[in-house]
């Protein structure tokens, strides 16, 4: 029950706010979603810390103005941007009591009232999001007139836009804003759609509809939504907005060059610290190195072999990957239990204290992690994360995240212990990055095992290592170096390597 | 181009703080006592435990302990190059190896054995104790033909008097195996059968999860897990 980057990669691809009639038919899907064009750059620097929050617009204006229509525009409008959310003030609607709920049903209640709203719920989901935290916000069902048990799970947006006839109205809200926007409209033109949407997609009449308008929703507009244009940065018109949504997006795509300007230089993976010329000494990394023995040292070499068979990576692979994890499994919590054996003899052993543990694999090559860590854990929960490089900078992008359950509610996550899967270490780009999800999301440091088979002493390491200092990194064996250079002799751009490694772990187990 | 090298030392020292008299034999190895291995056994020892938990759970043990067996077996050093061109100096495997499961309860183990062991020979030894002697007696057991060539791993979850286990290998040896060519694997053993079986057997080598406390007036290893063929097929 969540928006998840996923759903959206490949609609966002096609349409970005395209495909106006069929989001029309959903108020609720239409409203909140999260949207992704190319992925998402670091938001973080070199120490590990959260650099800049998610860049929030605010937009009201009165009901049937065109909000979500300039919001969809500002969207559309950036073109090549990170993931942006919008996020709706209906879905925070408050909980109505039996007698709310009968008036309600009844049209007899204001819904156009700011004490209809829970303002400070939704200031904390806002204020969560721009934390680049995740956040599960309420659904409100209008058909029951009820917020519904089920919420819905976001995270992960650059820019955030938050939208409602109130969204100006309350302080609390208009704290978070970095660009505050009202979409001015004709009381007619509003009206007018109003009475056409109601009818169309309700199945109201109207006499109903204007009843409540003059009712409830012209003394709110003239009371409470007018008068928070005040507090706009700019005000659009309602109709042939395209020149104040060129004027907005101008100003977005300034701001955040100039952020990611301010952290570009430092996380300019990898050069600035791969050729570190005194890397931490290995002992001083923290790492836990599976013990060398005589199956282990074999079993590498035939990994190592570029002339070893698919069948043989495979299976070689899955062997040392659960042998990798059986390891890992001594950093969960044990505490002495008592059991009885079939023998009637007592006898004290111990047992896993932790209520919740699942894992994460990077992909693709943290994938190949997953057949021995099934072979261990058999009934966790199992993440999945993309991170790419850019192309043109290396920079890692955040392009999917599936996260389990436990990850996402945040109470939970911070319970939660989380195997983290990945090949290799190398520039530590794609660790460095799956790491601070995770914190974004409430897990704490030191829950959080990282699996992998080989780890560059000369790479990321360092920095990663002094970023996060209390992550737990398990490792196979350590490479010394990363050299930049082309895999298996292909075109195109070079990469990091490491040396003498393992070669492209994923393409060897999968192609 | 590839020369013998010196055999590494032993994974783990063979006095493991895991026997509670503290004096084994050379011979034996046990599995390193961690708080986690501790739990796996738990899981196994309680009465209550489902089956479909006993075999996830032994099937976990018994994968560590073919690990820790296969160590024993020779390697080579041999240098090898990889994806990105470079050297890399580590070892081959040598020698050939096949499994013995001991019937019933050593077949349980062959998953676990395969899993680690790709298409491996097995073997089978069927044993039970003849009623008019008490002694354990051969009633069954089919080899590869060329077994006198191989590394044997003899497999049976439990090693309680000993009995059948030393029966086991007295018929290898007379298919011309080696004794110091069998490693004999087991979750649980007792002190006494330990203390027969490597009296009897000085060369071969035991590699063992747990050693418990003792043996019970009907032959049953205390704490143990009560019949591990029962649990992991019939129960």
């Amino acid at each position: 029950m969540s928006t998840t980057l996923s759903r959206t990669v490949s609609m966002s691809r096609k349409d970005l706010g395209l495909r106006e009639k069929d989001e029309e038919l959903s108020v609720q899907s239409k409203k909140n979603t999260v949207l992704v064009s190319h992925g998402r750059p670091p938001w973080y620097g070199l120490d590990g810390t959260r650099i800049n929050d998610a860049f929030v617009i605010g937009v009201a204006g009165g009901s049937a103005s065109g909000k979500t229509h300039v919001a969809r525009q500002i969207v559309k409008n950036l073109g090549f941007i990170p993931t942006v959310i919008i996020l709706s003030q209906d879905s925070f609607y408050k909980r109505l009591d039996e007698e709310q709920s009968k008036l309600a049903h009844a049209n007899q209640f204001d819904f156009d009232h700011p004490s209809a709203i829970d303002m400070p719920m939704f200031a904390a989901c806002l204020a969560d999001l721009k934390a680049c935290k995740q956040s599960n916000i309420p659904i409100y069902s209008f058909a029951q007139h009820q917020r519904l048990e089920e919420t819905q799970y976001l995270y992960g947006a650059a820019i955030i836009i938050a939208e409602g006839i109130m969204a100006l109205q309350d302080p609390q809200l208009r704290e978070l804003y970095d660009l505050k926007v009202f979409v001015q409209c004709d009381s007619d033109l509003m009206l007018a759609r109003r009475i056409s949407r109601d009818v169309e997609q309700r199945g109201r009449d109207v006499s109903g509809i204007l009843e409540q308008y003059l009712r409830y929703v012209k003394p709110s507009f003239d009371n409470f939504v007018r008068p928070s244009a005040a507090y706009a940065d700019i005000i659009v018109p309602g109709i042939s907005n395209s020149v104040a949504i060129d004027l907005i997006c101008t100003h977005v795509r300034q701001k955040l060059q100039e952020r990611s300007n301010a952290f570009r230089p430092q996380m300019a993976i990898p050069k600035s610290h791969l050729l570190s010329q005194n890397p931490i000494p290995i002992e001083q990394l923290g790492l836990n190195i599976l013990p060398s023995t005589r199956q282990t040292e074999g079993i590498f070499t035939i990994l190592r072999d570029r002339d070893a068979s698919h069948q043989d990576f495979i299976f070689f692979i899955d062997r040392l990957s659960t042998t990798l994890v059986e390891y890992a499994l001594q950093f969960l919590p044990y505490l002495p239990h008592t059991v009885t054996t079939p023998v009637g003899a007592e006898t004290e052993g111990k047992k896993v204290t932790c209520r919740y543990v699942c894992g994460v694999s990077i992909q693709r090559s943290g994938c190949v992690l997953e057949r021995g860590f099934r072979r261990v854990i058999n009934d966790v929960p199992m993440g999945t994360l993309l991170i790419q490089s850019n192309e043109t900078n290396a920079e890692p992008l955040l392009l999917h995240a599936k996260l389990p359950l436990y990850i996402r509610l945040r109470h939970v996550a911070k319970e939660t212990y989380v195997f983290l899967l990945d090949a290799q270490i190398g520039t530590g780009a794609a660790a460095f990055m799956s790491i601070r999800i995770l914190l974004d999301h409430g897990v704490p440091q030191d829950h959080i095992v990282f699996v992998c088979f080989l780890v560059a002493r000369k790479g990321g390491i360092n920095i990663l290592r002094k970023a996060f200092p209390h992550v737990k990194i398990v490792c196979g064996s350590v490479d010394n170096e990363m050299r930049e250079g082309r895999l298996d002799g292909r075109e195109g751009r070079k990469v990091w390597v490491m040396y003498p490694g393992m070669g492209q772990i994923g393409d060897r187990y999968y192609l | 181009m590839s020369t013998p090298c010196p055999p590494p030392p032993p994974p783990q020292p063979s006095l493991q703080p895991n026997s509670p008299k503290g004096d084994l034999p050379p011979s034996v190895f046990t599995l390193p006592r961690t708080a986690q291995l501790e739990a796996l056994f738990t899981i196994i020892r309680d009465k209550d435990t489902p089956r479909g938990d006993f075999i996830f759970y032994s099937d976990r043990i018994i994968r560590l302990l073919v690990e820790e067996g296969l160590n024993h077996l020779p390697v080579i050093t041999k240098t090898v190059v990889t994806p990105t061109g470079s050297t890399y100096e580590g070892v081959g495997f040598e020698g050939k190896i096949c499994g013995v499961s001991i019937l019933r309860a050593g077949e349980a183990m062959e998953a676990g054995l395969r899993e680690v062991c790709r298409s491996v020979r097995i073997g089978k030894i069927l044993i039970q104790r003849d009623e008019e002697t008490a002694l354990p007696k051969l009633f069954y057991s089919k080899f590869p033909p060329d077994i006198a060539r191989r590394y044997v791993l003899l497999l049976d979850p439990m090693l309680a008097t000993g009995g059948s286990a030393m029966k086991a290998i007295q018929v290898l040896k007379e298919n011309q195996v080696p004794e110091e060519r069998i490693i004999f694997i087991n979750l649980i053993a007792s002190p006494e059968g330990l203390k027969t079986f490597c009296g009897t057997h000085p060369l071969v080598k035991v590699i063992t999860g747990w050693i418990d406390q003792g043996l019970n007036e009907k032959a049953f290893i205390i704490p143990g897990l009560g019949d591990f063929g029962e649990r992991r097929y019939c129960e």
